[in-house]
């Protein structure tokens, strides 16, 4: 990826149906040069046709919106799974975990993606 | 309750007994409840992005499942042990979902999150799935919360570049580690399946030495099929030898 945060949406349009590319067994996509498209539009070049793309980084920038602070209505209550009621204490793990995300965990959050011996 | 012949009833009516585990009966039904309803809503009216919202390229169901230790299942009581949480179909309601869900690293037990396309089951019986597979990575445990966080932003976001084959991603808790999974279509296209490993390795930032295993859903299906049929032939040696020992006894008895 190359560093800057793409929404790369596309507006709808008709798919012309003369200009038809036949991909090989992939090789010739390389993941990671696709967000350098400006706009972001990947018709014609996408197996399938137009796709909206979305990266890490973007992803983690809405996760910020107002709205995501409030639960889905119908989120169902599944104890130790689910926290639908919002009127918890603050001290609830559940609630920590709206501010603590694996992303700014203080201890071991960047490292922890490289020293994996599995 | 008999679980063995609940576990048999092919009964998709929602009014099974499937919440033994629960740690109380109070909750247990109130949960019924609330995922009927959701489940009720869902089926009635589509989900559809908000205004301002990110729209996503496909809508997604995160599910739940946990098995109870020590019993096996049939395909049955799989579906009967797996519960929907909800449909999003933008990234602002994946976020909605995400945030008041516990990560899978705080998950007790045998427990699994799937996120799959809205309409597939997170099932090797799915029409999408049957003719499947899934690449696995076995995790220590510690990684699982952030790996299963990036599989599925790359999922969401359209990562994978292989047009229609995704069908979903689960994260599987057990006892000593962690396992993530992502599913495809078919399994004998070794262009999309190796697309898929490599975007894996890219996104999960995986070290190169980290083992990826890909099984075919039908390898699973007669491996699992297999050990359900010891089981049951197993059972049945013992009940059959307990009746000739008790026929053998009643003719002692009769004759001596």
């Amino acid at each position: 990826m190359s560093g800057g945060s793409s929404c790369s949406q596309t507006p709808s349009r008709a798919i012309p149906a003369t200009r038809r590319v036949i991909l090989g067994d992939g090789v010739q996509l390389p993941p990671g040069d696709y967000s350098t498209t400006p706009g972001g539009t990947l018709f014609s070049t996408t197996p399938g046709g137009t796709r909206i793309i979305y990266d890490r980084k973007f992803l983690m920038e809405c996760r910020n919106s107002p709205v995501t602070k409030t639960p889905p209505r119908d989120l169902p209550t599944i104890p130790g799974v689910t926290s639908p009621t919002s009127e918890e204490p603050p001290t609830e793990p559940s609630q920590n975990h709206l501010r603590n995300s694996p992303e700014d965990k203080p201890a071991g959050g960047e490292e922890s993606q490289f020293e994996m011996d599995i | 309750m008999n679980n063995k012949f609940d576990a048999l009833k092919d009964d998709d009516s929602g009014d099974h007994d499937q919440n033994e585990e629960n740690s109380t009966q109070k909750d247990g039904e109130k949960e019924k409840t609330e995922r009927d309803k959701s489940q009720g809503s869902s089926k009635r009216k589509a989900v559809v992005p908000g205004p301002a919202e990110h729209p996503l390229q496909y809508n997604y169901t995160f599910w739940y499942s946990r098995r109870t230790p020590g019993r096996p299942t049939s395909s049955q009581s799989y579906e009967q042990n797996i519960k929907q949480i909800g449909t999003f179909a933008s990234v602002e309601q994946f976020w909605r979902f995400y945030s008041h869900m516990v990560r899978p690293g705080d998950l007790t037990g045998h427990s699994d999150f799937h996120l799959f396309k809205e309409g597939i089951k997170p099932m090797w019986e799915d029409d999408a799935n049957k003719n499947g597979g899934k690449w696995i990575i076995r995790l220590r445990k510690g990684l699982a919360s952030r790996c299963w966080e990036n599989l599925i932003l790359a999922m969401l976001g359209e990562q994978f570049m292989v047009g229609e084959e995704i069908c979903g991603a689960v994260v599987s808790v057990r006892f000593q580690e962690d396992i993530i999974s992502i599913w495809n279509k078919t399994a004998s296209d070794q262009a999309t399946t190796a697309r898929i490993r490599d975007t894996l390795r890219r996104v999960l930032n995986l070290p190169p030495n980290t083992i990826m295993e890909y099984k075919t859903h039908t390898d699973s299906i007669n491996w699992h099929h297999r050990s359900l049929l010891f089981c049951w032939r197993a059972t049945w040696k013992i009940l059959l030898s307990w009746t000739r020992g008790i026929g053998r006894a009643f003719y002692v008895l009769r004759t001596g």
